[in-house]
């Protein structure tokens, strides 16, 4: 999950990187020698996500006696800290996100520290789908905390306003239903798709590429986007033809996911969002004070080329930084925020509360049956349906340890095409040459 | 140690803080920028290892680096230019005592103070394409039929309105460094102008311009450094898009986005090298003596 996390985006991560020293200090003045990793009383969390409850990490301190300090950056921010502390060999967090893209990269850098003496990945994968997106060459480098994917959501009331009644399932018909539904609803531009160049225009084009089928990268990490017959190749002439004929907003080209889906799809200035995240309708359409769609809109089946599409998996991770200074501390909260009823809490099983705001849906399938049994969160079991029978990873084998620099260069070229800056032809020959360029380097 | 020792002493010990401070914060990083400079240093791919001037090779053959250094001379023309012309005129504006000249200092002074990240913030909803200021102006006043994507579309407008940005900031400083060289000019030289026939235009020609020209080269270097700097405004209102990157936000970019240190000390280096040589010679261009200048 990127941008969707990004509140307050940019600004916000100069606030939250100097919290985050501030914190980093406070921390090493109260555990001065890091050689006795768990004498220190407290930790640092740095994360892409808002903080639990105050009163839930208060029982987990008073539980533990460790207390929480956490620090809430922007996804792309966070990922430029970590590089930067852990180049210049700095602390800068106990815990911290390990997302799935970046899995391959902690591995090849040795920046997070395996978590295979800590937790048993053998009697957990059964209860972790998607655990193995985090293993590498049999190290664990991060603990999925959510099982987000990415989904497609609609607004059923505009779309019934446009006679459209049913979902169409291939994207062609959804495009002919997009026009109907803008024309109906007074909507210029009734979809959203980001096209800043953020990590969210990378997912979105991976999304695509697999509702046309394929992957972008093979398992031995080659181009497979180059030929105009290619899933990846059509779905980025898809996209940036939706963005070219006014489907997509024009302002989009400086939009990032997280603006799109509130200020846009929240505010129904568009009617659906293609590359949206699973608990978006809980976590920001459905809430009144920042919403204008409150229980109108809904996830549906990704549209494909001939049918559903697939969907990708992009689950968020927790890890532990090798320059932690409180590593059992930091076990144990990832312990705590694994754990299976919370969780199921974060995602809304004690009501809104407790929940977590932007937490998609709980990592662990024993949270599920607990959220299904309380039957307190919209569309559980339609998004556990989507998880189980649709979501995919990315990547066949795993995100490649260059990955970084092959995002850069898909969300660059991507927004260029979109900008008119270069041809569909230019921006695949841009790509698929980094590609190469980084594996005969790497 | 006697005393007189301790008196010639006295001078070195008082500043040795200052030198260690700048000595940590500044001397010792640019020697380690300059000496990693020429090793390729990059975390994904091990180990570093000396490269001549491999690095500096790269980045030239780099198009996308090309474009941020010909994007980043616009945004240093349009900065000095503009920043030294509205200060001047501003500093002029304001140079007498007036009513409530405080307050209109104060209000002038504002977009120096204010963080340059805050600024981009409220600049990017003042060129937001959906429910920002600009177009509802321009549209109220007729001046457009729609509202306009202003931003990332077109290569050289995206320049022009960042760099607006980065303006209104820079420009309160030109104007308070040559205010400052204005109000020092004794009022009689005016006096004695004006009793040999000169005019306003006149006297700012002959008398104001030559006499704060030290000022105007000040301001104008302190407006070449920060433009050839600008980021934040950059990555705010662009992102990380080529079409208006920076030079330094390609450092940015080669250093945290590929992960390839080397690249990016390397192209410290070049904008160090490039911020040290245009300043010398805007210097040596505008900061002439004015002894004798009034002519």
């Amino acid at each position: 999950m990127k941008d969707l996390r990004i509140v307050g985006r940019r600004a916000g991560a100069l606030a939250a990187a100097i919290a985050l020293v501030t914190a980093g200090a406070a921390c090493g003045s109260s555990s001065p020698s890091t050689s006795s990793k768990s004498s220190s009383s407290s930790i640092t969390v740095a994360v892409a996500y808002p903080a639990p409850p105050k009163a839930l990490l208060d029982q987990f301190t008073k539980e533990t006696g460790i207390t929480v300090n956490w620090v809430n950056i922007g996804w792309d921010d966070l990922q430029t800290k970590i590089a930067a502390a852990m180049s210049a060999n700095t602390y800068f967090a106990d815990a911290a996100d390990v997302d799935w893209s970046k899995v391959g990269e902690y591995e090849k850098t040795g920046w997070f520290i395996p978590l295979n003496q800590y937790f048993n990945v053998s009697s957990l994968s059964s209860d972790m789908p998607q655990l193995g997106t985090f293993i590498v060459d049999g190290k664990l480098m991060g603990m999925p905390f959510d099982s987000s994917f990415i989904v497609t959501t609609a607004n059923a009331n505009d779309f019934k306003k446009a006679g459209v009644t049913s979902m169409p399932t291939t994207l062609s018909g959804w495009s002919s239903a997009l026009t109907r539904v803008g024309k109906a609803n007074g909507m210029a531009s009734p979809l959203d798709i980001q096209f800043a160049t953020a990590e969210g225009l990378s997912t979105c084009w991976y999304q695509m590429t697999a509702a046309f089928g394929g992957s972008v990268l093979s398992s031995s990490y080659s181009p497979e986007f180059t030929s105009p017959s290619s899933p990846g190749y059509k779905a980025m002439t898809w996209m940036v033809n939706a963005y070219k004929s006014g489907l997509v907003p024009k302002a989009n080209i400086n939009v990032t996911d997280y603006d799109g889906f509130t200020t846009e799809m929240a505010k129904n200035r568009v009617a659906a969002v293609m590359c949206d995240y699973s608990g978006s309708v809980a976590s920001i359409y459905n809430v009144p004070s920042s919403s204008s769609v409150v229980n109108q809109t809904e996830y549906v089946q990704t549209p494909g080329s001939t049918g559903p599409g697939m969907n990708v998996a992009n689950p968020d991770g927790i890890g532990i930084p090798r320059n932690a200074k409180n590593v059992a501390g930091a076990v144990k909260f990832i312990k705590w925020f694994t754990d299976t009823e919370n969780q199921a809490i974060w995602a809304g099983l004690d009501g809104p509360k407790d929940v977590v705001s932007t937490f998609p849906l709980p990592a662990r399938l024993s949270s599920f049956k607990l959220l299904e049994k309380a039957g307190n969160i919209g569309q559980a079991s339609q998004l556990a349906a989507i998880l189980s029978a649709h979501a995919k990873a990315p990547f066949p084998n795993g995100a490649p340890p260059w990955y970084v620099q092959f995002s850069a260069a898909v969300q660059t070229n991507i927004h260029e095409a979109a900008a008119g800056q270069e041809t569909i032809a230019q921006a695949v020959s841009a790509i698929a040459n980094t590609v190469n360029q980084l594996k005969s380097s790497g | 140690m006697s005393t007189r020792l301790r008196r010639q002493l006295l001078p070195y010990i008082l500043v040795s803080p200052l030198l260690v401070f700048i000595g940590a914060l500044s001397f010792v990083p640019t020697v380690d920028t300059t000496v990693e400079a020429f090793f390729r240093v990059m975390p994904l791919d091990p180990p570093t290892a000396f490269t001549g001037v491999g690095n500096f090779r790269a980045l030239f053959d780099n198009p996308v680096v090309i474009t941020s250094w010909v994007n980043t001379a616009v945004y240093v023309a349009i900065g000095v230019v503009a920043s030294v012309v509205l200060g001047t005129a501003i500093a002029v504006a304001l140079r007498r005592r007036f009513r409530f000249r405080g307050v209109v200092l104060a209000l002038v002074i504002l977009p120096w103070a204010l963080p340059s990240v805050v600024e981009a913030v409220i600049w990017s909803w003042i060129y937001n394409p959906t429910f920002g200021v600009l177009n509802s102006a321009l549209k109220s006043l007729h001046a457009i039929g729609g509202y306009h994507v202003w931003l990332g579309l077109d290569r050289w407008l995206t320049i022009a309105l960042i760099e607006v940005v980065q303006v209104w900031q820079i420009t309160p400083l030109s104007a308070l460094i040559i205010m400052a060289a204005l109000q020092s000019i004794s009022p009689d030289l005016y006096e004695a102008a004006r009793v040999d026939g000169a005019g306003p235009l006149a006297s700012f020609r002959r008398i104001s311009l030559p006499l704060i020209r030290p000022a105007v080269a000040v301001a104008a270097v302190e407006a070449l450094v920060l433009s050839l700097n600008i980021f934040d405004q950059v990555y705010i209102l662009n992102g990380i898009a080529p079409l208006g990157s920076s030079v330094m936000l390609q450092t940015y970019v080669t250093t945290f986005e590929d992960l390839n240190f080397g690249g990016g000390y390397a192209l410290s280096l070049l904008v160090t090298a490039a911020t040290a040589l245009l300043s010398m010679g805007m210097l040596a261009l505008l900061y002439r003596r004015t002894e004798g200048a009034v002519t």
